[in-house]
């Protein structure tokens, strides 16, 4: 469907203007745009599938999403901040090519031939997505209304732009999103197209076909969120013109656009979206990595989950190892006492220690007192949430208690020890509320699956620890202390085993059936999203290849993907800077067109055609607002960003210099390129006249193009090797950190 | 924003006709065929009937009644600011940073913060003129005043807190509000809980909404002198008093840049609106557009600099903020070093300096590495010291004799000379070899050391190669030789070809927390940049050969540079405060900040929950009704017609611009904020507040209007006096401090009260601080009740004497702002001076140490961080004692060397054992403030 050319809808107009050169005539005949994308589609296929069994080496991300598709395949459950859409069909690429599963992507580097991992098959998905996109991006012009030989010239931008390559010839997930979110942008540029026939079947088509490309953008990374609201900007604006009462549209006919477009832009893509984390929780069936991100009840749904085998409740004077749920420590605590003074001089209370301790050991052990009468036998003695608790250390005999004194390392959390079980003058300090998160008031306490907090009774404070160890006093075991947030998230804790149970009919609870639980689909869902939210947000720690988004249109630093000392081999992500430098100057030009257009219509001049400035500030205006969306967000986001992150909006720059060139060249264009209706008034038509020098100068400026792809293919395909001199020549900018360059230059800090 | 709505009219029937009012015409149009369109644009805007072509020029024509009205109002005002300002007599929240300031300033002792200086001057100029002489250090919260003329110094943010409330009157009043609507917004800003907390202390943030608020007054004085007639005097002067008025806002605190950003967005609608004009020409819209850009732009900027002229002039002499300043910056402070000989040769002694950071001297003390290779430890060391010191040593000649440079001609260092380089002081080699350095343990850095013995030079690794990266333009000579200052060099290590290397690591406490220096075979170019410091006079040179020093920076590099230190610390300012709040709670009033606590007494910056709650709310109603309209005016609806509607939206949407611009960058900030930085969007919120008011009493009957508005200022007194305790910390009961409790996050500590207020007369004496902090665990309302602690600490029957020791949680007590410029001063750490050992000291003070150590002495509290000078005699005495080879330590100050006391007699660094453990809490009981500088100073280390 997408690969058929499409018509030039010219039949229906009043020809009136048409001065134009044979040349372009024959051009922009449908035949020979025709062969034009035939050509620009095939080479593109060519680059991308060149040498792509080079090299046979899990190269960069790959380590994670190739990992990911072999999940797919053994069906063990992981955890990731994409959405799957993008890694199912790698899983699907994988299981299609005969991909086991058993190759688990430990390091860069590790060999795919040695292991009998198809890697070609699944580097060939993204491949031709990638090469796809080259003929996406010739449509969306052609359908824009410009040339032929402008709509070629934003596709070999596409075409020979190096960082585009080196993404799709790896397992990467930016292929499927550009090239559906290059799918979204044509599906909208045809619904708008088709204005004057609202509610047809061709433009209910193409909404909901921008719908769905819209989900599939999005679902296949987090990024695509940028397309929907690309999409959503144009909506709305859309939306504020049929809104005018100087287009004589009744409310009715608003809200019908209005409901039709909730439809087609919000339902549908949700349902769509909906689908794939329904797949994906439908393949993903085994315990896996991923586990230990989810709640208790998401995890006991999973088949082998080590919580679903051993949970069981708990009951009074059960004998339990208690672990924190983030750093993974037991509850621990030994005859040693804490020293007198602290180094910053503030005095402790002499107590017995209670730490953090990483490893199994007798003083883990600690005993569930009860504060209440308790029936002989029976659900009476299951402890349940909200109880009031004891805690009694076995070895020492001595009760858990925390009380209002600083603790060694923070001087505004309090202190954690214990106290001799006999003496009562300090019972208050030794009781605890046992709080069950997400659990309703009588709900048993479960070990494994119930993660708690600890708050104390008298100062609210919970039982907290983090990763920083006590000195030598303590043998560098972790602090434990209370923090005064008796909310805190990071606060919890879970029970790890039962050492042994005074209720012999507490061990029926072990009988649970071992299959797995269901929770609905929707839950899941909304706890995965979640998840996915926070984690992406947590992505802060520093990469060495990590570069602020300011850098990333004019090409100032790229990633190295993967190096190969023997052969002096890598491959650099670095875009074809003829390209993207040229993006960058039209972005500017087109910048100062229209604020010079502005200007000179405030004091009443209009230099520029009536046809020709609706097509700067509606399509080119449009290009604009993609390449702003996809790109301007990034500034607000403290994560790790990488210039891979710029492609989408690179695409859409690709398109504006399109725009920008044929405004240069010539004050025509194709007009008017909306499909005619019934109650159009008839215009004026016009034909763009681009004269010959429209394509002398797309074949030069193409052919500087392809020279440089050539100059920079060796680090984008990672073969040849390069020696230090070569190496030291193509290194464009200083500011570029190859691999392998020759001594006098190295510098890296 | 609507000004630029044509107001459109039914055609005015011809002459002679008689004129009917089409009936179903909500709003009859009014007579107005006696004015050309662009006066009757002008009338509707300002919502005037026709016939009145009178404009208000800047709210300042108000009737005698009125001017009236506004002393009463100042009265009352003045009353509310100035009650008991002189309570409480102790130290307040952030007074302990802008107290201290002013003391520097008084004392013209260089220090840098945040803000830039001119609110600190204004208080600073009170505190003078009263008498202040700097003695007192505004500590901590709740330490007394003492020879601190404070009262002066609270008068000035009281003083503005004042003066913001004619100046809110007269703009509503130019705005073209009713006298009602105005007097609503006086009372209003009057009785705002939060501005009257803020404006009593010494505070920035009264100087900041004052000057904000002057700002919009002129720069709505100018606006209504420039609907009138552009170029006038009076337009002038009221466009050269807005652009005075933005550099005073930017001068007191950079959140001023917000109200700049306010004029700048009205002053370019105000163009573009003119742009279109098409009978304004060109030349004439270009005049307009540089008088604007002259007053707006230049005057702020000239008047902005004039306040750092004027700091600069101020503190003249060295202070703790000379740390953060670069050497040219230091030199103008007093504290410069002396000339220094220019030409560097074999046999000079250099002292060596990083270029790039500001960690110091190449440096090297008989300490040796825990780890790698053993040797002696090389680092950077801040501050000048004999062990910075190094000889240079020629490296082609292989035996220890050296080459005799006391007597052959003299060889200076060119660009690729082969040189060792002898630290003077231990006798041995910088020296660097294939080991992995202890802190960057990675492959491509190599561990360098000092290496040797007296007798014994070294070996190849030794050697390195001096490579010159840039002279200076003044000296030609300096890019092909080594000259002190002027040239940048990189040293190359012969033997494994890396470079000697520095950046922002410091090394663990064995190493003092000093920079660590390595070899780095992948170095970035910044950071293996030095620079020689001074050069000894060499024996070849004659006394009058070439001298050089820094180069004294002009006022323009010394202001761009501390403007750059304030950018980077304020970015850098993330770590979490105690009572640190989102912008997102601020408009609903979630939390305020706890200011101080005493005596059983509190002060809580907290907002009055009437005005606060009430403005914000006039914010979301004026954003929907303002959608609303928009929506309407897309399907036709002629609202904008009506001339109400353009006066109102006009007016309400400049006040919403200032909200906005002043609220919502805080959003996009990552450092740590507070509930006050909310003020300035406030001010905003409450005009609008009153504007919207105005428009719904618009058809209602003055009576009635002022009645209504009568019991809105009664209800916002009323809850005023409700927290009104909180605000002047006056004594307060448990109960009505409960009862005040309306939102729960509002943390107030209500059990510092007494039951009763009888109580209070009972106290007299001040109480220490650190009595009762629990103030809000257990028994909050709603909750569970309160569970007693029933002992404390009873076991061992070491009982700790309740008031020396602080092992209670402080929860809820006040914590001022950060000082991160305070706080990074205490770093300094002094280096060992083996030397010294056995030199006789007669002037023992304190240093700063990086290990908590009991000093036996309290000697000179106050001037703990002041370096030593000691007497020539016994630096002369250090010189002896150290070495044969260099009888005199030329070329470094005597005074400036800094020396270690203390320290030897001391047992090495470590944690503390028993005994001394006890000794020290001995000591503690003993000289409890001497302590306490030292629990300081570990903290910060």
């Amino acid at each position: 469907m997408l690969l058929t050319v499409p018509v030039f809808n010219v039949q229906l107009f009043l020809v009136i203007q048409n001065s134009r050169s044979a040349f372009e005539r024959v051009l922009d005949t449908p035949q020979a745009s025709a062969a034009m994308v035939g050509v620009l589609t095939a080479i593109a296929f060519a680059l991308r599938f060149y040498k792509i069994n080079q090299p046979d080496q899990v190269v960069f991300d790959e380590v994670h999403f190739g990992k990911f598709a072999s999940f797919y395949i053994t069906r063990e459950y992981y955890f990731d901040v994409h959405p799957p859409f993008a890694k199912l069909l790698f899983g699907l690429t994988g299981w299609f090519v005969g991909f086991d599963g058993h190759f688990t992507f430990e390091n860069i580097g590790d060999s795919y031939t040695d292991n009998h991992v198809p890697y070609v098959g699944m580097r060939a998905l993204p491949a031709i997505l990638g090469s796809l996109t080259v003929p996406v991006v010739y449509a969306i012009m052609k359908e824009t209304g410009y040339s032929t030989i402008i709509a070629a010239f934003s596709a070999c931008i596409i075409l020979f732009d190096n960082a585009h390559i080196a993404q799709s010839r790896l397992i990467l997930l930016d292929a499927t999103l550009v090239l559906f979110m290059s799918l979204t942008i044509y599906s909208y540029v045809r619904f708008r197209k088709l204005r004057y026939w609202e509610f047809t079947v061709e433009w209910w088509s193409w909404l909901i076909a921008t719908g769905f490309f819209m989900a599939c953008t999005w679902g296949a990374k987090v990024n695509g969120i940028l397309t929907v609201a690309t999409i959503g900007i144009a909506v709305l604006v859309d939306l504020w013109d049929i809104l005018d009462h100087k287009k004589g549209f009744t409310m009715e006919h608003f809200w019908k656009h209005f409901m039709a477009r909730a439809v087609g832009l919000i339902v549908v893509p949700f349902i769509i979206y909906l689908s794939f984390f329904y797949v994906h929780f439908a393949v993903l069936t085994r315990s896996g990595t991923g586990d230990s991100f989810m709640s208790p009840a998401f995890q006991e749904t999973l088949i082998g989950n080590e919580l679903l085998m051993n949970s069981q409740e708990l009951r009074y004077f059960d004998v339990v190892t208690m672990k924190h749920k983030d750093t993974k420590v037991y509850l621990h605590s030994h005859p040693d006492h804490y020293p007198l003074q602290y180094d910053d001089g503030r005095i402790s209370s002499q107590g017995q220690q209670v730490t953090g301790y990483g490893h199994d050991d007798i003083n883990n052990h600690w005993q569930i007192i009860p504060t209440k009468a308790l029936p002989e036998a029976g659900r009476g003695r299951v402890v349940r949430h909200e109880d009031v608790i004891q805690l009694l250390h076995i070895s020492t005999q001595t009760l858990l208690l925390t009380h209002d004194v600083a603790s060694p390392l923070m001087p505004t959390n309090q202190e954690f020890t214990t106290w001799p079980k006999d003496d009562h003058s300090r019972h208050n300090d030794t009781l605890f509320y046992l709080n069950i998160i997400d659990a309703d008031s009588e709900d048993p306490w479960k070990s494994k699956s119930s993660y708690f907090r600890l708050v104390h009774g008298p100062t609210r404070v919970s039982m907290w620890t983090h990763s920083k160890q006590l000195p030598e006093w303590a043998f560098k075991q972790q602090e434990i202390n209370g923090n005064k947030n008796p909310t805190e998230k990071s606060a919890t804790w879970f029970v790890d085993q039962v050492i042994s149970t005074e209720s012999p009919e507490g061990l029926s609870g072990e009988q649970v059936p071992k299959e797995p639980k269901k929770i609905s689909f929707f839950r899941k869902f909304a706890e995965l999203q979640l998840l996915m939210l926070q984690h992406n947000a947590g992505l802060t720690s520093s990469h060495p290849y990590a570069s602020g988004p300011i850098n990333w249109p004019f090409l100032i630093s790229g990633i190295s993907f993967w190096t190969e000392n023997d052969a002096q081999k890598q491959i650099y992500l670095i875009g074809n800077i003829v390209g993207w430098w040229t993006c960058v100057i039209a972005l500017s030009i087109y910048v100062g067109i229209m604020g010079a257009d502005l200007l000179a219509r405030r004091r009443g001049i209009e230099p520029i055609p009536e046809a020709a400035r609706g097509r700067l500030w509606n399509s080119a205006g449009f290009f604009l607002l993609i390449w702003a969306i996809h790109y301007l967000p990034f500034f607000l986001m403290s994560r790790q960003l990488f210039i891979h992150h710029y492609l989408p909006s690179h695409l859409a720059s690709a398109l504006l210099a399109g725009s920008v060139l044929s405004f240069i060249l010539s004050d025509t264009v194709n007009y008017p390129i909306s499909i005619v209706g019934r109650w159009t008034k008839l215009r004026k038509s016009e034909y763009a006249d681009l004269g010959m020098k429209g394509p002398v100068v797309v074949g030069v400026f193409t052919f500087i193009l392809f020279l440089m792809f050539v100059y920079m293919a060796p680090l984008t395909y990672g073969t040849p090797g390069l020696d230090g001199e070569t190496v030291n020549a193509k290194r464009l900018l200083s500011s570029w950190t190859l691999h392998f360059a020759a001594k006098e230059t190295a510098e890296v800090s | 924003m609507a000004a630029n709505v044509r107001v459109r009219r039914p055609a005015t029937p011809p002459p002679g006709l008689p004129h009917v009012a089409p009936s179903s015409h909500k709003y009859p149009p009014i007579r107005q065929d006696h004015l050309s369109a662009d006066e009757r644009r002008e009338a509707a805007s300002k919502g005037y009937g026709p016939g009145r072509r009178s404009h208000s020029p800047g709210g300042l024509n108000i009737t005698s009644g009125e001017w009236k009205l506004l002393a009463v109002v100042l009265l009352i005002a003045l009353g509310v600011r100035m009650f008991r300002i002189s309570k409480p007599d102790s130290v307040v929240f952030d007074e302990v940073h802008f107290g201290k300031f002013a003391a520097r300033y008084i004392k013209t002792r260089y220090f840098v913060d945040v803000h830039p200086p001119l609110a600190k001057l204004l208080i600073t100029a009170a505190a003078f003129i009263s008498g202040f002489n700097g003695e007192f250090d505004f500590k901590e919260i709740g330490k007394v005043f003492e020879n601190a003329p404070y009262v002066a110094m609270r008068m000035v943010p009281a003083t503005f807190g004042v003066a913001t409330i004619p100046i809110a009157y007269l703009t509503l009043r130019a705005l073209d509000c009713r006298a009602t609507t105005a007097l609503l917004a006086s009372i209003f800003l009057t009785f705002e809980n939060g501005l009257v907390t803020q404006s009593r202390h010494i505070l920035l943030d009264s100087p900041l909404v004052f000057f904000t608020a002057l700002t919009v007054f002129f720069f709505v004085g100018f606006s209504n002198e420039d609907k009138k007639e552009p170029f006038t005097n009076e337009w002038w002067t009221w466009l050269a008093l807005t652009g005075l008025s933005l550099g005073a806002v930017v001068s007191c605190k950079w959140v001023g840049l917000f109200t700049i950003a306010t004029v700048g967005v009205c002053t370019m609608l105000q163009l573009w609106l003119l742009l279109g004009d098409l009978r304004v020409s060109p030349r004439m819209w270009a005049r307009h557009f540089f008088a604007r850009a002259v007053c707006l732009i230049l005057i702020p900027i000239v008047f902005y600099m004039t306040m750092f002229q004027l700091h600069f002039l101020i503190l003249g002499s060295s202070g703790e903020g000379d740390a953060f300043m670069s050497s040219e910056f230091r030199q103008t402070l007093g504290r410069g070093m002396e000339d220094t000989y220019a030409d560097v040769a074999l046999g000079s002694d250099i002292a060596i300096r990083h270029l790039n950071t500001q960690g110091g001297y190449l440096h090297s003390h008989s300490h040796n590495y825990p780890g790698g290779s053993g040797q002696q430890q090389v680092t950077l060391y801040p501050h000048r010291d004999d062990n910075n010191l190094w000889r240079v040593l020629n490296a082609t000649v292989n035996n220890y004799e050296q080459y005799d440079y006391e007597h052959k001609p003299i060889v200076y260092i060119d660009h690729g000379s082969h040189i060792k380089l002898r630290h003077l002081v231990t006798d041995r080699g910088l020296h660097s070899h294939e080991v992995r350095p202890p802190v960057s343990d990675v492959d491509f850095q190599n561990e360098v050391s000092a290496y040797g013995m007296p007798g014994f030079i070294g070996d190849i690794n030794d050697d390195w190669v001096v490579e010159i990266e840039k002279g200076d333009s003044s000296d030609k000579e300096s890019s092909k030789r080594l000259r002190t200052l002027r040239t940048h060099f990189k040293l190359r290590h012969l033997n494994t070809g890396c470079y000697l290397f520095s950046h922002k690591v410091k090394l663990p406490e064995w190493g003092f927390d000093q920079q660590e220096v390595t070899c780095n075979k992948n170095a970035v170019k910044e950071n293996s940049l030095w620079y020689v410091e001074t050069a000894t006079k060499h024996p070849q040179l004659s006394a009058d050969a070439p001298k050089v020093n820094y180069k004294i920076p002009g006022f323009f590099s010394k202001f761009w540079e501390l403007q750059q230190v304030m950018w980077t610390t304020n970015a850098g300012l993330t770590d979490r405060h105690m009572y640190d709040s989102r912008p997102l709670t601020w408009p609903r009033l979630r939390r305020g900040i706890n200011f101080w606590v005493k005596d059983h007494r509190q002060i809580y910056l907290i907002g009055n929950p009437f005005v606060w709650w009430s403005s914000t709310a006039s914010v979301i109603t004026y954003m929907i009704v303002r959608g609303f309209l928009l929506l309407r005016a897309k399907r036709g609806y002629r609202d904008f017609d009506n001339t109400k509607v353009v006066k109102y939206d006009s007016l309400c949407g400049f006040l919403f611009v200032g909200y906005c611009m002043h609220y919502f960058p805080f959003f996009l900030m990552g450092r740590q904020l507070f509930l006050h930085h909310y003020f300035p969007a406030l001010y905003f919120a409450i005009l609008l507040n009153c504007a919207v008011f105005d428009l719904a009493t618009s058809t209602l009957r003055p009576k009635i209007r002022l009645q209504i508005a009568a019991v809105l200022m009664v209800i916002a007194v009323i809850t005023y006096s409700k927290f009104s305790s909180l605000a002047y910390g006056n004594p307060w009961t448990k109960q009505k401090c409960s009862n005040a409790q309306w939102v729960k996050t509002w943390d107030f500590a209500c059990n510092e009260f007494f039951d009763d207020y009888s109580q209070y007369s009972g106290v007299t004496v001040p109480t220490l601080n650190r009595s009762t902090p629990m103030a809000t665990i257990g028994g909050e309302p709603g909750g569970r009740a309160a569970i007693v602690v029933e002992d404390k600490l009873g076991q061992d029957g070491v009982v700790p004497p309740e008031d020396e020791q602080s092992t209670t949680v402080p929860i809820g007590v006040p914590e001022p702002g950060r000082d991160v410029f305070a706080k990074d001063e205490q770093k300094e750490i002094k280096s060992q001076m083996r030397v010294l050992q056995d030199v006789p000291v007669n002037n023992v003070d304190e240093k700063e140490i990086s290990a908590v150590t009991f000093e036996p002495t309290s000697a000179a509290p106050d001037e703990g961080k002041e370096e030593v000078k000691v007497p020539a005699g016994g630096m002369s005495a250090t010189g002896e004692s150290e070495g044969q080879a260099h009888p005199k330590v030329i070329g470094i100050p005597e005074k400036e060397i800094e020396v270690e006391l203390g320290e030897d007699h001391r047992k090495s660094h470590g944690p503390l054992d028993h005994e001394e453990a006890i000794a020290d809490q001995v000591a503690h009981e003993l000289y409890p403030e001497a302590r306490l500088d030292h629990i300081r100073t570990s903290i910060s280390t």
